[in-house]
């Protein structure tokens, strides 16, 4: 028995390598074709310099300082995610609050969805210079901004999760006594988690997406988004595709870990995983 | 006698029938009334506000100055063209040229990788990895590349739209059937006939989510883009510009166009696009 197990743990685990590899190759095989167009000419190597230039500077970013001691790139997706977690937290909790009332209650749906409905398309971005003006510079415009890119796809997910869940769930726990708050909690919230889900796992992507637009336009000196803006000044393009690398790496491991994780949690634990 | 009886009852007929036709009308009406009220309300509290020098005029414009402003701004003309519609236009074309041409490869590249598995091997770990690469990313390098104006924009809109619709095509096409691939390979069907018959409408619910997602992120990139590096129209040129002269109101006129475009394109085209396809075509997904 436990021969077999530790078999199927190693076929496994030789599975897991060579698929793996097969991820890594395609990879190998750009860069490689990259760096001899770019060595050759056969490109310009301003425009797309060699992988061999940006890995190199990939680390020295990752180990050069700031005046506070800490890695420059480190300080960059440090502030990245600090404002990306605000702004979607915060989305969150507006989406998912405001989208159980209108859920719930049929005068709070008939006043708020043609507001939701008409700004819904109106991206994030597009309140960027107005909230400029309003709010200055920096986080306070920045945070805003993200948070209204993710407050949509939420508010709409939410509306349609706590309306897919049948009327007679909250009749039978009305009958067997629940008051409001037991509701929610036991019977409005999961029977729209996956709808709920789905609209966060959607607003996360706006949030991401929107961040870094807004970094080029309102940012000062921190996160990724002006890293790269700031590098097209000076036309350092090495630095410019190492922030698009660290952009890539850093949604994908927030996708495969944190969102797995959370997805993992609740959705699936409660069994409730639909296929939207 | 007999006439009179079928006069009454024609006259009933028409009776009814009018009764009806009021009460649809009236329905109408409520309808349109709730659907305004959110709006009237936000409006009169703004203005109220605004005339009682609650909220700074010039950071809060009330309702009415930002209508007159639209009213100027849509009767100003420059070589006889109305200034709002320059920049509607320029941003519909920047979209419909970015878009198509999105469109277009995606759903070929991806066909490819659902057939072909070796260039699915190839092409499927590189996509995983740029897809949740912000689209603006790219926008310094095409500053650098193209510099600013159409070609940047149109490029951002492309690539923006791209990876989507080769991700859902590609699933699309690699979830049909095999066995049916094969029928249609024995029956001696050409390549031309295999895509248009059997892999197209086969793979069309999947490809059609990619192409909305495609032309939702095609149309956040575009006024991202058009605030970047648009060099005298557009939308998002249009409100990002007004910021320099502190002009709230233009960038609220900008907004409500940006508002009235996305919302006929989301609901409007792929609306009607979904439903001369995937309905007709009795595929469509219950969510």
């Amino acid at each position: 028995m436990k021969n077999w197990f530790h078999k199927s743990l190693a076929e496994n685990s030789k599975k897991n390598a060579l698929a793996f590899l097969y991820f890594l190759a395609p990879f190998f095989l750009l860069f490689l074709a990259w760096e001899a167009a770019s060595r050759l000419q056969l490109i310009n190597p301003i425009l797309f310099p060699p992988p061999t230039k940006v890995f190199p500077r990939l680390g020295i970013l990752l180990f050069s300082e700031t005046t506070a001691g800490q890695s420059v790139l480190l300080t960059h997706v440090y502030y990245s995610l600090y404002r990306l977690l605000l702004g979607f937290v915060g989305g969150a909790f507006v989406g998912v609050f405001l989208g159980i009332l209108m859920g719930m209650n049929k005068y709070v749906h008939a006043y708020f969805n043609p507001i939701v409905s008409l700004l819904m398309p109106v991206p994030g971005i597009t309140w960027a210079p107005i909230l400029i003006l309003w709010l200055g510079f920096g986080d306070s415009t920045i945070i805003p901004v993200i948070l209204i890119a993710a407050f949509f796809p939420i508010v709409y997910n939410t509306i349609a999760g706590v309306k897919s869940i049948s009327k007679e769930l909250i009749w039978a726990s009305q009958t067997m006594g629940a008051n409001k708050k037991t509701i929610f909690w036991k019977v409005l919230l999961p029977g729209s988690a996956a709808y709920i889900f789905n609209g966060l796992k959607l607003g996360l992507a706006h949030c991401w997406r929107t961040l870094i637009a807004v970094e080029m336009l309102a940012a000062s000196l921190w996160g990724l988004g002006y890293m790269i803006f700031d590098a097209r000044e000076y036309l350092q393009t090495d630095v410019i595709y190492a922030g698009i690398i660290v952009l890539g790496a850093v949604f994908l491991a927030i996708e495969k870990t944190i969102v797995r994780f959370a997805e993992k949690r609740t959705v699936e634990k409660w069994g409730v995983l639909a296929e939207i | 006698m007999c006439s009179l009886k079928s006069e009454r009852i024609t006259e009933q007929i028409k009776i009814e029938a009018r009764l009806a036709r009021l009460q649809k009308v009236k329905r109408g009406a409520t309808r349109v009334f709730f659907f305004a009220l959110p709006f009237l309300s936000i409006v009169i509290t703004l203005e109220l506000l605004a005339t009682l020098g609650v909220i700074n005029p010039r950071l809060f414009p009330p309702p009415s100055k930002i209508f007159l402003t639209s009213l100027t701004l849509a009767s100003r003309q420059v070589g006889g063209v109305s200034i709002l519609l320059i920049h509607v236009c320029s941003s519909f074309i920047r979209i419909v040229v970015g878009f198509s041409l999105a469109a277009l490869s995606g759903i070929f590249i991806g066909t490819l990788m659902g057939t072909n598995k070796i260039i699915y091997r190839l092409l499927n770990p590189i996509i995983t990895f740029i897809m949740p690469i912000p689209t603006f990313a790219w926008v310094p390098i095409l500053l650098i590349w193209t510099g600013i104006g159409d070609r940047t924009i149109i490029i951002t809109i492309f690539l923006s739209a791209l990876f989507a619709i080769i991700y859902n095509t590609s699933l699309g096409v690699r979830s049909i059937n095999k066995q049916l691939i094969w029928a249609a390979q024995t029956m001696g069907s050409n390549r031309l006939t295999m895509f248009l018959k059997v892999l197209l409408p086969g793979a069309m619910v999947s490809m059609i989510t990619g192409l909305r997602l495609g032309l939702g992120y095609s149309w956040r990139a575009l006024v991202a883009a058009e605030m970047l590096a648009a060099a005298a129209w557009g939308l998002g040129y249009m409100v990002f510009a007004a910021r320099a002269f502190m002009a709230v109101d233009v960038m609220f006129v900008g907004l409500f166009l940006i508002m009235i475009m996305g919302y006929i394109m989301e609901n409007g085209i792929m609306g009607s696009i979904q439903r001369v396809t995937i309905e007709r075509w009795g595929m469509t997904r219950e969510t």
